[in-house]
């Protein structure tokens, strides 16, 4: 009982830390303002339940969440190229409760409020994935290949581009960069992980509906960042399993269910105001949030 | 014909309650050039603090009224002040003002829903009365009471902001910060004053909801996307704005419902929020100011 446990939460760590490094290298490493990640992960975990609803393999569902995730990655940071400050803000804060709108209110494809469920356990090269220990190797593979691949970007002449553009976007347009090719790929790298991560996160579950990328959600994935640091993956892995852990204090004490949720959330919104007002580059932040 | 005229009034009902939680969001926001969307959770809050002392402590009714909207403008005080003017020293930048407002949002979300149970609640202080029909469009009296405390309390927040002299240097502030304060105007006072009064505002917005629909935990969130989708459809520095916005807001999403399911009602307004964002996003009656890159 407890060692199933211990494999959901570190499952949960595995697949939050694609999260997690994914939004960081949008907002910390290329100081792109987003708060719209969470539909990204949302886009892919949709892309990937209906496809694997439909009888399709799971490689499909898994590499067309990315595909359809990174999509609309581009299409978010080309209708907000014009903004800035407060406005892009809340043009991504808008285009998450628009994605969240739509997974509720589009019946015919998503169910809506009824949610997906009975969603294919994850199947690859005819070796399928049954118990949660194979799963759990399965997700930490993955998500170190996708770390590893990050921080590959990161570190490459295209990631030091990226950095300039969250420093010296004028500088870059001087020399003749195009800052906004810089932005826009980006964007869809780190939606394209969000994406599969996704769909990693909906066949684990094996069930999803809106709620599961709404706003509480947003607030969970901003405290890792933000409690890890800006614009380090150290931070953001770390931070991953420092969040995914605190709630666990909550069960010394016995909560009934009904309230174990707001208070899991309660916890969270207070380390991420916390952090803020005391210690607002994180653990191992480098720069701050622009 | 008269489905038209029912969704129009029906429009104008929930356009003045988004009008009366995005004023107070607009003049915040003006004055301290930071995006509160914990305003959200001071709305439901109003309701929930009237259900506690109307119907849980059993104060007669004007006394709860008047306790809750006491109560809700020291809410919007005590997040200024331990918030975001703590954060503001630290040098903290928008987007972070932005998260704690967010986080704060999602905590007073959550403390409801411990305090007082995931369930609706409802204040019942008036029976139900049937409607009236006015031009084939049914209204109730209560219907009629918002609409009429919303013009009032608007036209004196308009008033107020043209003709006190606290007005006055509230308008200074949002025009032009550093020449208010160079003037001998003290921004914090104002901002303090303006979490006061747009925070009372939104308690009565929470009591008008709290009596004519349920109270609900995430009613905050479902208010406050409202209360900045008028804002910024109207402009979002301009609370005049905020204000014709927020009609428009009301009047659109439910005259859509004509050609789109009912569930889409919220779709339409996000619709409208984005449409405004992209294409417009100084709203109607906005400045040109820190949109977007010159």
């Amino acid at each position: 009982m407890l060692e199933n446990y211990v494999i959901h939460i570190l499952i949960l760590i595995c697949i939050y830390s694609i999260y997690s490094v994914s939004y960081n290298l949008a907002l910390g490493y290329t100081g792109l303002i987003n708060l719209a990640h969470i539909s990204f992960i949302g886009i892919g975990a949709y892309t990937s339940a209906l496809l694997l609803r439909s009888g399709m393999p799971f490689i499909v569902g898994f590499l067309f969440a990315g595909i359809v995730a990174s999509f609309f990655g581009f299409f978010l940071v080309y209708s907000t190229r014009k903004l800035k400050g407060d406005y892009l803000a809340l043009a991504t804060l808008g285009f998450a409760f628009v994605t969240y709108s739509i997974l509720l209110n589009w019946t015919q494809l998503t169910r809506g409020a009824l949610g997906l469920p009975g969603i294919g356990k994850p199947a690859f090269l005819g070796l399928s994935i049954g118990s949660n220990l194979e799963m759990l190797v399965l997700v930490f593979v993955v998500a170190v290949v996708c770390i590893v691949i990050m921080s590959r970007i990161i570190k490459s002449g295209f990631g030091r581009l990226m950095e300039a553009v969250r420093d010296d976007e004028i500088g870059l347009l001087v020399l003749g960069k195009d800052t906004f090719a810089i932005k826009a790929k980006a964007m869809m790298i780190s939606a394209f992980f969000a994406g599969i991560a996704g769909s990693l996160f909906a066949s684990y579950i094996s069930y999803i509906d809106p709620g599961t990328f709404y706003l509480s959600e947003l607030i969970l994935i901003l405290t890792i960042v933000i409690v890890g640091g800006a614009a380090s993956i150290r931070g953001s892995i770390v931070g991953t399993i420092v969040v995914l852990l605190i709630p666990e204090v909550l069960r010394l004490f016995a909560l009934p269910t009904s309230i174990l949720g707001p208070a899991r959330l309660i916890v969270y919104a207070l380390v991420l105001i916390g952090i803020l007002l005391y210690r607002p580059r994180g653990m191992y932040g480098r720069v701050d949030l622009v | 014909m008269a489905i038209i005229g029912q969704l129009f009034v029906n429009g104008l009902i929930a356009g003045s309650i988004y009008a009366l939680v995005a004023s107070g969001f607009s003049l915040i926001y003006a004055t301290n050039r930071f995006m509160h969307f914990a305003h959200g959770a001071t709305v439901a809050i109003g309701g929930y603090l009237l259900f506690a002392l109307f119907n849980l402590l059993g104060l007669p009714f004007f006394l709860a009224a008047l306790g809750t909207i006491v109560l809700t403008a020291l809410f919007g005080l005590g997040m200024n002040r331990l918030i975001y003017i703590p954060l503001q020293r630290r040098k903290g930048s928008n987007i972070v003002l932005l998260i704690a407002s967010l986080a704060l949002l999602t905590l007073f979300n959550n403390v409801i829903m411990i305090a007082f149970g995931p369930g609706v609640k409802s204040i019942g202080w008036l029976e139900t009365k049937t409607g009236m029909s006015i031009g084939g469009a049914i209204i109730t009296p209560l219907q009629i009471w918002i609409v009429a405390i919303s013009v009032v309390l608007m036209i004196l927040l308009h008033l107020f902001m043209k003709k006190t002299k606290l007005g006055r240097d509230m308008r200074a502030v949002a025009d032009n910060k550093e020449l208010a304060s160079i003037a001998g105007i003290n921004p914090i006072k104002i901002s303090d004053y303006s979490f006061m009064i747009g925070s009372a505002i939104a308690g009565i917005a929470g009591i008008l909801i709290g009596l004519e629909q349920n109270l609900f935990p995430t009613m905050s969130t479902m208010l406050i996307i409202k209360g900045f989708t008028g804002a910024v459809v109207g402009g979002i520095t301009s609370v005049p704005g905020a204000v014709v916005g927020s009609y428009v807001v009301g009047v659109v999403e439910n005259i859509g419902i004509l050609w789109l399911p009912s569930g889409y009602k919220d779709a339409i307004s996000f619709g409208l929020l984005f449409a405004f964002l992209l294409w417009k996003p100084t709203g109607i009656f906005g400045l040109n100011k820190g949109v977007k890159d010159a």
